[in-house]
């Protein structure tokens, strides 16, 4: 007898109960055999009672059961659990909104929820915990969850397949529900109870390999739950573009100035003539360098100095040239005291290889003959010794410039991203009961309203 | 484990717990019932229903790091549908029930109703009736009911701490906390029983030994 026993706990039972509908005479196959209460016929369409060991005939339809786009009794994987779709309920909101939700079975793990409403497919748990209060959100799992839709009345507007619970056409409920990207908290509450459900939204890719459906690839208005698809490239270029304007201001801090490679005077006089010197040796070390050539005039006031530099390699006689020009004017008009220019030029020769140079320098000085100025021009108590430009050569500057137009180039496309993400979550969120929270807020002008 | 023989079939029936009184037969479905030594056949106990569950006698598993045994079921019907309740043997010889209804799970031990001080849970050990909503505590824990009604014993098989005839009716109230935690209170007469516990998963239980159901895959579970 004990043998028997082992026997048959060894052996596999069933997964189906055949019973045929009282209404159409049809051969149903019952797939969740002790959880199942009732069963709308698939070929009729009768609802019937089994919560009992007999069949009862609840409501009696005679009308052609509907094509479902998964036809009931498919199997697919879901996040690595195979399920059945055993039951299939359309609901709207009083016949708006409509939307459909398959019940999904497996022996060993339940019942889960595959929902859609057209634009796209969710996975749908019940909890048997209840969400936690947080700053106007619910928590759970130690995930937020925002407000969006408020007081919904679900009705239930045709039924097919089989249900753990006594179904009902026109059965209502009051819906709330919440989200977060990729998932959706919904409480239904009828008069008896409350229950809990959690969704994810599913990829177009998962619910085509599991159940052959396709859905839209880019919904709009985007679904409740959907992450906006610009979050994710907007972080990333959020933090290339910190990680980057660091980097440049590193790059700035320490080579901005540069290495200085040589220190030199010239003497001027504000006459127009034109000087030639020679500063050098200049050595260049590294394969190829930016250098900097920075000319300050002390005492320029109402004059200016031309600088020609001409940087020529001892060795080929190679030259790099530039101009610089340092002019500095100031004064006194009906709007008081004025000054402009600069008293200081800085020119810049990008990729100059390596080598040993000479700085050849021709300069002029003149002062700026206006009638304004004559009285408040070049201090001519100065000695002229004193009037000197100092140049200065340095290596590995860094074009701040260059710099700058690095970080534009870099921000514009955050700023392209950043339009496309706040259009997302406005089309989005204007879908909710709750209206426009966040940056799809913030950025909501008077006449978009 | 002790091995008698059937009163009613002769066939070998064993009892796996010392403690618990009653045993159906798995041959001829009597319903034994020891005292000491002395077993009686009393009645026998209706034919199971056919159901998928993945839970059968001699399932193993572990709860909080205790492992157990299931050995015996008692199946429960109302008007609006059915559950399983199957008893846990652990180690140390005490039980417990892991309730299975819409696929979900319940592990419930038996809870002292004498020292319960809070108004719902004594009231409706005395003989009330509260509808679903009615929200109350238990030893500092919210609890709300979230069904109340008769339930009718439909089927056994195994051990049993009680005889379980068919169509034994009882008040059952099932209530349910925030977290997860449940309480279950079974009233027959004048005789209450209160059970507290929590849902828990099949994959937290790490079953081995469960039904093979023809065209599904038995999960297997670390362990």
């Amino acid at each position: 007898m004990a043998s028997e026993a082992i026997i048959s706990a060894a052996a596999e039972v069933p997964a189906a109960k055949a019973l045929s509908c009282p209404s159409c005479g049809g051969t149903l196959s019952l797939k969740a055999a002790g959880y199942t209460v009732s069963i709308a016929c698939v070929y009729c369409g009768s609802i019937l009672d089994v919560a009992n060991d007999d069949v009862r005939l609840i409501t009696e339809y005679h009308r052609q059961a509907a094509e479902l786009e998964i036809p009931l009794g498919t199997r697919g994987r879901l996040k690595g659990v195979e399920w059945e779709a055993i039951g299939y309920v359309e609901r709207s909101e009083g016949g708006a909104y409509p939307w459909s939700e398959y019940l999904l079975f497996n022996p060993y793990h339940g019942y889960r929820w595959l929902i859609t409403n057209g634009r796209g497919w969710s996975f749908g748990e019940m909890l048997t915990r209840t969400p936690g209060a947080g700053h106007g959100s619910l928590v759970l799992d130690g995930h937020g969850y925002a407000p969006f839709f408020r007081g919904g009345r679900a009705q239930v507007d045709y039924v097919l397949g089989e249900f753990y619970w006594r179904v009902r056409v026109g059965e209502e409920v009051v819906t709330d529900d919440w989200v977060r990207p990729g998932f959706m908290l919904s409480r239904e509450q009828n008069a008896q109870e409350v229950s809990w459900t959690v969704s994810e939204l599913l990829s177009p890719r998962e619910i085509r390999g599991a159940f052959g459906v396709r859905p839209p690839r880019k919904p709009w208005p985007p679904l409740p739950h959907q992450p906006s698809p610009y979050a994710g490239d907007m972080k990333k270029l959020v933090w290339t573009g910190v990680g980057t304007a660091l980097f440049v201001f590193l790059l700035l801090v320490v080579m901005g100035s540069g290495s200085t490679l040589l220190r030199g005077n010239l003497p001027y006089a504000l006459d127009g003539t034109s000087r030639t010197a020679t500063l050098g040796p200049i050595t260049a070390t590294r394969p190829y360098q930016a250098i900097a050539i920075n000319a300050h005039v002390p005492q320029l006031d109402n004059a200016w100095v031309d600088l020609d530099y001409a940087l020529v390699d001892r060795k080929t006689q190679a030259s790099y040239e530039a101009y610089g020009l340092a002019e500095r004017y100031s004064g006194r008009d009906s709007d008081g005291d004025w000054s402009e220019g600069s008293r200081s030029a800085e020119v810049k020769l990008a990729a100059v290889p390596a080598g040993t140079y000479d700085l050849v320098v021709d300069y002029s000085a003149q002062r700026w003959n206006s009638g304004l100025s004559a009285n408040t021009g070049f201090v001519s108590a100065l000695t002229p010794d004193q009037r000197e430009i100092s140049v200065r050569v340095s290596s590995g500057s860094f074009f701040g410039s260059n710099a700058l137009i690095a970080l534009i180039l870099l921000f514009l496309p955050l700023l392209f991203f950043l339009h496309r993400h706040v259009k997302f979550e406005q089309a989005r969120q204007d879908e909710s009961d709750v209206g426009r929270t966040g940056m799809a807020r913030l950025f909501t002008s008077s006449d978009d309203d | 484990m002790q091995t008698f023989a059937c009163p009613n079939c002769g066939a070998d029936v064993s009892f796996r717990s010392p403690a618990l009184p009653v045993r159906i037969c798995d041959h001829c479905r009597s319903m034994i019932v020891r005292r000491g030594d002395a077993l009686n056949a009393l009645g026998k106990a209706a034919v199971l229903p056919f159901d998928v569950s993945p839970i059968m006698i001699g399932t193993r598993g572990r709860f909080e790091d205790r492992p157990f045994e299931v050995i015996g079921r008692v199946r429960w019907g109302w008007t609006d549908g059915s559950w399983n309740e199957w008893l846990l043997l652990f180690g140390d010889g005490s039980n417990a029930w892991l309730g299975e209804a819409m696929g979900q799970y319940l592990l419930l031990r038996e809870w002292p109703l004498d020292r319960v001080q809070t108004q719902m849970i004594r009231r409706l050990a005395a003989g009330e009736r509260l509808p679903a909503g009615t929200s109350g505590e238990l030893d500092g824990r919210p609890l709300t009911i979230v069904d109340a009604r008769d339930a009718t014993c439909i089927a056994a098989e195994g051990e049993l701490p009680y005889t379980a005839p068919a169509n034994w009716t009882i008040y059952s109230v099932d209530l349910r906390g925030t977290d997860g935690s449940v309480a279950s209170l079974q009233r027959d007469g004048e005789q209450a029983d209160l059970y507290v516990g929590r849902y828990v998963s099949l994959a937290e239980l790490a079953p081995t030994g469960l039904r093979r159901i023809e065209g599904w895959q038995v999960p297997t579970y670390g362990q």
